[in-house]
């Protein structure tokens, strides 16, 4: 008498071996995509427009005079003032010759920037010996609010509403182009 | 004998060889993880801005992402305009120990009380040219249906070294030639 053959190696697992290679295909393909679009250069920008003088009816129609702030540097120290003596001129020794201080520019313009919260340009005058490296961190230091500083509010003319400065001076302008300092 | 058991077990050995199996899982562990690790780190470019070699970036702390434009790149020995080398600078012999960059114009390439660097004009000048003519011929028309103007966008990347005189020089040329904003480029400090 034959007995039932056992079942129990049929129902076993079976190897079911998975095709690994159209996946690995698509992983690469992933990749090499990745790789060629990626930036690997990141770079940020400081945009400033070249100087246009305002016609002299331009400037006659103005009723207030402006703030016209000035960040000027020079051998040794840099000096923030306001061509219509707006505000008292400030002077910001350098940290060593030729390097700019520019944590207490920062500070020095964000004490200005509570005095006038709805002022957004600047002019910068570098003297013609202050390298790229000083020039791009002043205007750091000039255009962007750090978190660390107090909140500065002002009363949005077109809206009316109370808003809170996210920029100090962002729009910048060099006022020695022409010049030969 | 014993030299035909050796053929014997190299054919052997030869076939075991032929049945072996990559091992794919541990590739498809690598590729994953480089995978994510792209995944992670990926930022996309809005432009075709490129650098050259041995340029030192300064590190900016602003927010905005240069858009496509006519990039001019200084570095102590040249200033390119759009990856071709428009002005070579003089250098002298211990411009080579030296920390700071010492680098000065040739006489004959500036103009204009020193002002204005003739080389980099003339390549601002075909440039803007060349521009002017695709806008022309470009479908993409303003409100009244003439060609949209000419942006005037200069993308400038110095190397931290370079003196602000040498910078106002290629700014005053560049708005000699029509380029009427200026982008100082650096690298964006890590957040």
């Amino acid at each position: 008498m034959f007995k039932r053959p056992s079942s129990r190696r049929k129902s076993g697992h079976r190897e079911v071996q998975l095709n690994l290679v159209p996946i690995l295909d698509t992983l690469v393909t992933l990749i090499s995509f990745l790789l060629f679009s990626m930036a690997f250069l990141n770079l940020a920008s400081i945009e400033s427009a070249f100087p246009v003088a305002s016609s002299e009816a331009q400037a006659n129609q103005l009723k207030t005079k402006p703030l016209q702030l000035t960040l000027k540097v020079e051998e040794t120290q840099t000096k923030i003032w306001s061509y219509f003596e707006l505000i008292k001129p400030t002077f910001v020794p350098h940290l060593e010759p030729g390097k700019p201080d520019s944590v207490r520019i920062h500070q020095a313009l964000v004490t200005i920037k509570k005095q006038f919260p709805t002022e957004k340009s600047i002019v910068f005058e570098p003297n013609s010996g202050t390298n790229y490296d000083s020039i791009i961190s002043v205007m750091d230091a000039a255009r962007n609010l750090e978190p660390s500083d107090e909140s500065i509010y002002f009363k949005d003319p077109a809206t009316g509403r109370e808003e809170v400065a996210k920029r100090l001076f962002p729009d910048i302008v060099f006022g020695n182009l022409m010049g030969d300092r | 004998m014993a030299f035909r058991r050796s053929i014997k077990n190299r054919r052997r050995r030869r076939r075991i060889g032929s049945e072996f199996e990559l091992p794919l899982t541990s590739m498809m562990d690598v590729l994953v993880i480089i995978l994510v690790f792209l995944l992670k780190t990926y930022s996309t470019s809005q432009n075709n801005l490129s650098t050259v070699k041995g340029i030192q970036l300064p590190i900016s702390s602003s927010v905005d992402t240069p858009t496509d434009s006519h990039q001019v790149i200084v570095t102590p020995e040249a200033i390119t305009f759009e990856d071709e080398r428009v002005v070579e600078f003089e250098q002298s012999t211990e411009a080579l120990s030296a920390s700071d960059a010492k680098y000065r114009f040739k006489e004959a390439d500036l103009q204009d009380g020193g002002r204005k660097i003739v080389p980099l004009y003339d390549a601002l000048i075909r440039a803007r040219d060349q521009s002017e003519m695709l806008r022309v011929k470009s479908k993409a028309r303003d409100a009244q249906g003439n060609p949209l103007p000419f942006d005037g966008i200069m993308a400038i990347q110095a190397d931290k070294r370079i003196s602000y005189d040498t910078v106002r020089k290629i700014m005053y040329t560049g708005a000699s030639a029509g380029y009427r904003v200026f982008r100082l480029l650096a690298m964006k400090r890590d957040t």
